[in-house]
């Protein structure tokens, strides 16, 4: 059967919809894809491509059920229709709904961004390579990596949702290993940009090298407690953790133990936690979200004090709260909860004088658990103190990520972002008498 | 899921254009998904996947590309696109070149459900969630039981320039509990979940009361858990889910992706002692039901079981096409992905330590104070550092060749080929257990498996 427009698509569903009075919402995204890598200063494999589906969200007797589709056929849509119903049956709650809808128009948050020929592109990928490999102790230079993406979403519902915008960025990305000695060290890191021609090669190259480089040559760490300072990439990290508690969904769902402390001091007073999804060069950006809520700047916690739960229409009802916008699903997923641009506000300035600087956290989806905040964590550093500044390395650090945000006692001057998990940022981060486990 | 004809022409285009060789990966997915918390549904949902991509090699180099139309006009571009892009370079004469004439090989139902997706309707996977959280209501203290059923159809075609024609249908079901407990001053987890390439029986497997009470029982035996201790110290590593330390710390590291780029510090050691003797290492993908099994790789090869290490021995790599080609290693159907929008690499399937001789009372009994490790949640690796971690999910104290208090919140680390060497005994009860393996060409079902097991010294993260 024949592909429909995703537009037709949108219109199949309404009208099917319509006509049965049930409430639909339909999230569709169309990405293009290009990614081309390079191995010993050749191109090794380009990949060029082309994605995209709809997802259905009905709600019938205040029962929500779900369904997508990649096979944008009239026979699949009417598989994905007629499941999404049936699923919704299941639910014996009858609290559903689909929030009241508006015009959104059309934004692009890409414009250029991404036009320039591919061989520009595939020069850019070489130099990262050939930057990296000048580099004496550079063992193998595993993945090395351009790549860019364009979405384009759309969102229409049966309560009058109507709007869409296009989004995209470029990133050179490399996996490699250096060698001093018998000490080896991997890293896999990455430079983001929306715009192609702010990329630098050269400078991302030095850039990696230096943050694995310093790790050569590491010793083990004693147990003990010490004063951890955490860099920004690696609190990012831990930042990811604090995200699913301030999820409305943790809370509703009894995963978060923040639940009840709404206007309590959850956090060092240093501490205020963002969300901005219309932040200059923001990379994570939307003017609404996933159920077509307009998008907002956020307080989640200010002067340490919990403000603010993410949340969505579902969520906020049900807590009682204000949406914040941050309803989040792909086309394949439920309902979710997600942040655009998270930052923690950088501070006063830091100098790490002695305790442990953490560069790097290993393994954060396994060792630490968001519903009780228990971590224990491996990671990578640099012992420092007044005489001098020595890589470690086989070490866990751990403890609660409660306790870890009201033992925060000072935070860097600069904010970093870490696009791993969505776009979180941070400065620097001290954390006195963190348990640090060695040798 | 496509006319041979259609599939010839499509890969004929690029061998028109020079290119080595060409092949077309073609999948249809079914999935469904419920999700209850105490007892309601909260998420239920059904999907389609649907997709086709195009690989081609020229020489070592590869050109990828996907599309979610599977029209012949929509491939025929995406083919002719895909040439061109590496231009008329070596172009060879159409008439120079004869047809292709597929071997055509179906699946033979290997692993087929006896209950599949449509034996039962939605209620009957309700009702088995129901009986989850019925077992799994064991003490006051059980404050929320999560029960999820997740279960998908794969359809599969590879077809290629060498004939290669292979055609494969993969069921899978998973059954996850996750269970939360609390008391006054803290809150912990337990979870369950087993998943095997079968329908429905899953449950006839694994009895929804059992999934229930097992993620209970962990949940409570952390609640009343004390930290764990920190530093080096004696291991044992418990069966099934355990194997997942030698997933990371080994098994990543024999796969010829990382291998053929000499990124893995065990490359190049064929034949070489990798190993303490005790050890035998196997990837088998042919396991009737395996969580990790299929009958045609997603090249279109045939699944087999290799043998990795053999008594400390490094006897092969995990090798897909592109790899072979690299290293002259012979390909041992490993070439996998998570869908069609991954170009495969070379993975594991079920990858197990064979049973050994030491019966398992004996691997606690000359430990004066170390870890039990009896369930473990996921972990991390470095291939070209062999740095690894992973999370003990249920531990115990070890004193004096004893079990006794349980301890939370550890952390496994080291470095793979350091650690593979302290395997000092292996016990002889091998079980398995499911997970999703996320890597270069994406995620995919794998089992981990071993018996219980020995490691005389490993780094545990605790508490200092």
């Amino acid at each position: 059967m024949k592909r429909l427009s995703m537009a037709a698509a949108h219109d199949f569903i309404l009208k099917k919809a319509q006509a049965d009075r049930v409430d639909a919402e339909i999230l569709a995204t169309e990405e293009r894809k290009l990614t081309l890598e390079s191995f010993e200063l050749e191109l090794s494999q380009i990949t060029q491509a082309t994605q995209g589906g709809l997802g259905i969200r009905v709600v019938s007797g205040g029962k929500t059920g779900y369904a997508s589709t990649e096979e944008v056929t009239e026979e699949a849509l009417d598989w994905v229709y007629t499941e999404a119903k049936e699923n919704a049956e299941l639910q014996s709650e009858t609290g559903g709904f689909l929030p009241a809808g508006q015009n959104l128009g059309y934004k692009d948050l890409l414009s250029e961004g991404l036009s320039a020929p591919i061989e520009e592109k595939a020069d850019a990928a070489l130099e990262l390579e050939k930057n990296l490999r000048s580099d004496k102790r550079m063992q193998q230079v595993a993945i090395n990596r351009y790549a860019e993406t364009e979405t384009q979403v759309s969102l229409s519902s049966t309560q009058g949702a109507k709007g869409g915008y296009r989004n995209g960025y470029s990133a050179l990305m490399a996996s490699f290993i250096m060698r001093e000695g018998d000490s080896l060290k991997q890293a896999f890191d990455f430079q983001l940009e929306k715009d192609f021609h702010v990329l630098e090669p050269g400078k991302t190259a030095l850039d990696m090298i230096e943050r694995v480089g310093r790790q050569l040559g590491a010793s083990n760490l004693k147990t003990g407690r010490y004063t951890a300072y955490f860099e920004p990439k690696a609190f990012a990290q831990i930042l990811g953790l604090v995200i699913y508690m301030l999820s409305a969904k943790s809370v509703m769902e009894g995963k978060s133990r923040l639940a009840d402390k709404l206007g309590k001091q959850v956090a060092s007073s240093l501490v205020n936690l963002i969300d901005d999804p219309d932040l200059k060069d923001g990379k994570a950006n939307q003017p609404f979200d996933s159920e077509g809520t307009p998008t907002t700047r956020i307080a989640l916690v200010e002067n340490g004090i919990l403000k603010s739960f993410f949340h969505n229409s579902h969520t906020a009802k049900h807590l009682g709260q204000a949406n914040t916008g941050h309803a989040q699903r792909s086309y394949k997923a439920t309902l979710g909860i997600s942040n655009t641009n998270f930052f923690l506000e950088p501070g006063q300035g830091l100098k790490p004088q002695n305790g442990i600087i953490i560069t790097d956290l290993m393994g954060v989806h396994a060792g630490a658990n968001p519903i009780s905040g228990d971590f224990s964590l491996q990671a990578f550093g640099l012992k420092v103190n007044a005489e001098a500044t020595e890589p470690v390395e086989n070490f866990v650090i751990s403890g609660n990520l409660l306790d870890l945000l009201t033992k925060i006692s000072g935070l860097g001057d600069t904010l970093e972002w870490n696009p791993f998990s969505g776009m979180i940022g941070s400065p620097m981060v001290e954390v006195q008498d963190l348990s640090f486990a060695g040798s | 899921m496509i006319d041979p004809a259609i599939a010839e022409t499509v890969l004929k285009i690029p061998d028109n254009y020079g290119a080595d060789f060409a092949e077309l990966y073609i999948e249809r997915w079914r999935k469904r998904f419920i999700r209850n918390i105490n007892r309601e549904v909260k998420e239920a949902t059904s999907n389609i996947e649907l997709g086709a991509a195009l690989r081609l090699f020229y020489g070592h180099e590869v050109v990828y590309a996907y599309t979610n139309d599977l029209s012949e006009e929509a491939l025929t571009e995406l083919a002719e696109t895909l040439a061109k892009l590496k231009g008329d370079k070596g172009k060879v004469d159409a008439q120079g070149r004869g047809g292709l004439d597929f071997r055509k090989e179906s699946h033979q139902n290997l692993h087929a459900p006896k209950l599949p997706f449509d034996s039962h309707d939605k209620k009957y996977r309700l009702e088995r969630l129901y009986e989850i959280d019925t077992a799994a209501r064991l003490s006051p203290d059980i404050k929320q039981v999560e029960a999820g059923y997740l279960e998908w159809e794969q359809d599969v075609l590879v077809a290629n320039t060498e004939g290669i024609w292979a055609e494969d249908r993969r069921v899978r079901s998973r059954a996850v509990a996750q269970v939360i407990a609390s008391n006054a001053s803290d809150t912990q987890t337990g979870s369950s979940a087993p998943g095997l390439s079968m329908g429905l029986e899953l449950f006839e497997r694994f009895s929804p009361a059992s999934i229930g009470k097992k993620a209970a029982e962990q949940a409570l035996t952390n609640l009343s858990a004390k930290k764990a201790p920190a530093g080096p110290m004696p291991v044992v590593i418990g069966n099934a889910f355990g194997g997942v330390i030698f997933h990371e710390a080994l098994g990543h590291l024999l796969e010829t992706t990382s291998v053929a780029k000499k990124a893995s510090v065990l490359s190049d050691l064929l034949g070489e002692k990798v190993a303490s003797d005790t050890v035998t290492y196997i990837d088998d993908g042919t396991i009737k039901h395996g969580w990790g099994s299929s009958e045609f790789d997603d090249e279109g090869m045939k699944t087999e079981s290799t043998t990795l290490i053999e008594n400390g021995v490094l006897k092969s790599y995990m090798v897909d096409k592109l790899g072979a080609m690299k290293t002259g290693y012979r390909a041992t159907g490993s070439g996998r992905r998570q869908n069609y929008t991954y170009a495969p690499t070379s993975r594991m399937r079920n990858t197990f330590i064979a049973p050994g001789t030491t019966p398992k009372e004996d691997l606690f009994k000359d430990i004066s104070y170390g870890l039990y490790a009896k369930d473990m949640g996921g972990g991390q690796v470095k291939p070209g550092s062999g740095e690894y971690n992973f999370a003990v999910k249920e531990g115990y104290i070890i004193r004096n060749g004893e079990i006794q208090e349980a301890v939370r919140g550890a952390m496994l680390i080291g470095k793979g080929p350091e650690s593979i060497k302290k395997i000092t005994a292996v016990s002889d009860d091998l079980d398995v257990g499911p997970g999703m393996c996320g890597s270069l060409s994406g995620s995919i079902p794998v089992e981990v498996g071993q018996p219980h097991l020995l490691v005389s010294e490993i780094i545990v993260g605790g508490e200092a």
